[in-house]
């Protein structure tokens, strides 16, 4: 890791107006919500925006706009970088992270005297893993991709699984050979299944260690494998 | 140290053969130019050099290392022709992170980033986002990112585009500073006059080989062209004297001293030969880039 990177993502993440914004409006909702709603139930959503955002820019757009040429001319290695600017996309969601979390906490203590802390706690360590495998995700997909192709591979490959296991619901329903053939092969299901819950899974209620754990396994298969095309990927630049 | 070397360097975007085979060298204080039409490969030779992109074949190293070597990483410098980075950083910002990644100790970095600054003539714009940059800005900021680590190895792509003659003639100055520091520099340009100025010697690429390589200044010695009176010498006793047959009324000749030219004029004169000039020989490059494009 090379903290130089990832203290630079951190500032250039941090700084901007939009970041500010969305953070406020982050502690505002897990203040605001903390009163009525169930603990830990609301900021989650808007911290895995925000690391789609900040994830986003990872590899594939730095390689279109030619930012990446400079660096690689610099002593830094490529995993090593690779690895840093997804540290440093992971540090600048969990700053947000950690404020709605602490806006929740205050919130319930002024409102519900300190009640659901457990809850709102597996909320921040399942928000911090699911953000660990968003921003890796996303650099696997930049690795091989330009611009911001690896958010549109990411979203394409969540419709596409949800969207294949409704017609397989669909067709395993209907009469026909196909219907029949599905219902006694239910593979093809389960290994859709399995696919989508291990790259885009819902985080439990409670704290799920086991959740936990394939997160993070998930993660650092997405990266090694990041890492493993980064380093052999030609970055050409300008044209004759 | 050895310097920037590459044998026999072939690449290929699919079934474009793009370089065909390119040897190329580049000495510790020398300043060689790389020239050629649109299309010729500068760009591709160039980024096979710096291992943005792999060779098919043939060989690179820098100072006997591999190119892709950190070592040598931390000796290089890079210009790129257009500056990319995020517009929102300010020009400070930007220097003092690619000091801190081309491994500049912490404690040196501001005192480097400054000096640079100033020496490139944008302190006062330090604080300036890079989007509020001109293009001559961006391009002196991106000799900064290049020089701010004193790199033994320097490429420079385009580095005079977009620059006032201000611009011009410091860089020009900066890159004579590298050459008398030690530096390797490699030269990718259009701009013919430029290379003229800088470069100690100039390879002309066209499709895909290197079709000439012209020395025009050399380190230990002067390159002087003599133009004689015509039909008042002969060319025989000529070549004898010199070393060289005259091309025309002109030969060219390459001395250790100044003592030698004085000398050399002498002995052309004691053999009835009318000299009627005397001055450093410059390569017309306009005319061999017409004739080798």
């Amino acid at each position: 890791m090379n903290g130089v990177v990832v203290a630079e993502v951190v500032r250039r993440s941090v700084t901007s107006i939009g970041y500010g914004a969305f953070v406020a409006l982050l502690a505002i909702v897990s203040l605001g919500v903390s009163r009525f709603n169930q603990p830990g139930a609301a900021w989650p959503a808007l911290v895995t925006l925000l690391a789609f955002i900040i994830g986003c820019s990872s590899i594939g757009p730095e390689f279109s706009s030619g930012t990446l040429q400079l660096i690689l001319t610099k002593p830094v290695n490529r995993s090593v970088y690779l690895l840093s600017r997804v540290a440093g996309a992971v540090c600048a969601v969990w700053i947000a992270t950690l404020v709605a979390f602490s806006m929740e906490i205050i919130g319930r203590a002024l409102w519900s005297g300190g009640g659901g802390l457990e809850l709102v706690l597996a909320a921040l360590i399942h928000s911090m893993a699911d953000t660990i495998l968003i921003c890796a995700l996303l650099a696997f997909f930049g690795s091989f991709t330009r611009a911001y192709f690896n958010i549109a591979i990411y979203f394409l490959l969540m419709i596409g699984l949800s969207v294949s296991q409704a017609v397989l619901g669909v067709v395993r329903a209907s009469r026909g050979w196909i219907g029949e053939w599905l219902r006694t092969h239910d593979g093809i299901d389960r290994m859709i299944v399995t696919v989508s819950q291990n790259l885009f899974p819902d985080a439990p209620r409670l704290l799920d260690w086991k959740w936990l754990l394939m997160v993070l396994s998930n993660a650092a298969i997405a990266l090694v494998l990041a890492c493993f095309i980064f380093r052999n990927r030609e970055v050409p630049y300008g044209a004759d | 140290m050895t310097g920037v070397r590459a044998r026999a360097l072939k690449k290929s975007f699919g079934f474009h053969q793009v370089l065909k085979g390119i040897d190329l060298d580049v000495a510790p204080g020398e300043v060689v130019g790389l020239i050629g039409p649109n299309g010729a490969g500068k760009t591709t030779l160039m980024s096979c050099l710096l291992a943005f992109l792999h060779a098919d074949e043939g060989e690179i190293t820098i100072d006997g290392r591999a190119n892709d070597d950190l070592r040598i990483r931390r000796r290089t410098g890079f210009v790129p022709e257009r500056m990319n980075f995020d517009r929102r950083a300010t020009g400070y910002s930007f220097l003092r992170y690619m000091t801190r990644l081309a491994g500049v100790a912490h404690a040196e970095t501001d005192t480097r980033v400054n000096a640079m600054l100033e020496r490139l003539g944008i302190a006062g714009a330090a604080q300036k986002r890079l989007s509020q940059y001109s293009r001559g800005m961006l391009q002196r900021i991106g000799m900064c990112q290049a020089l701010i680590h004193e790199p033994d190895f320097i490429f420079l792509d385009e580095p005079t585009s977009g620059l006032d003659p201000n611009g011009v003639l410091l860089v020009r100055d900066l890159v004579n500073e590298q050459k008398q520091r030690g530096a390797a520099v490699l030269l990718n340009s259009h701009q013919l006059a430029e290379v003229e100025k800088v470069c100690d010697r100039v390879l002309f690429l066209s499709g895909g080989v290197i079709t000439r390589d012209e020395t025009l200044r050399h380190r230990d010695r002067i390159i002087i062209a003599i133009t004689l009176l015509p039909n008042s010498f002969d060319a025989a006793e000529v070549t004898r004297i010199a070393g060289n047959a005259p091309k025309g009324n002109t030969i060219i000749v390459a001395v250790e001293t100044e003592a030698e030219i004085a000398e050399l004029v002498r002995e052309l004169a004691a053999s009835g030969a009318g000299v009627i000039d005397v001055r450093r020989h410059m390569a017309d490059l306009e005319g061999i880039f017409r004739g080798e494009a």
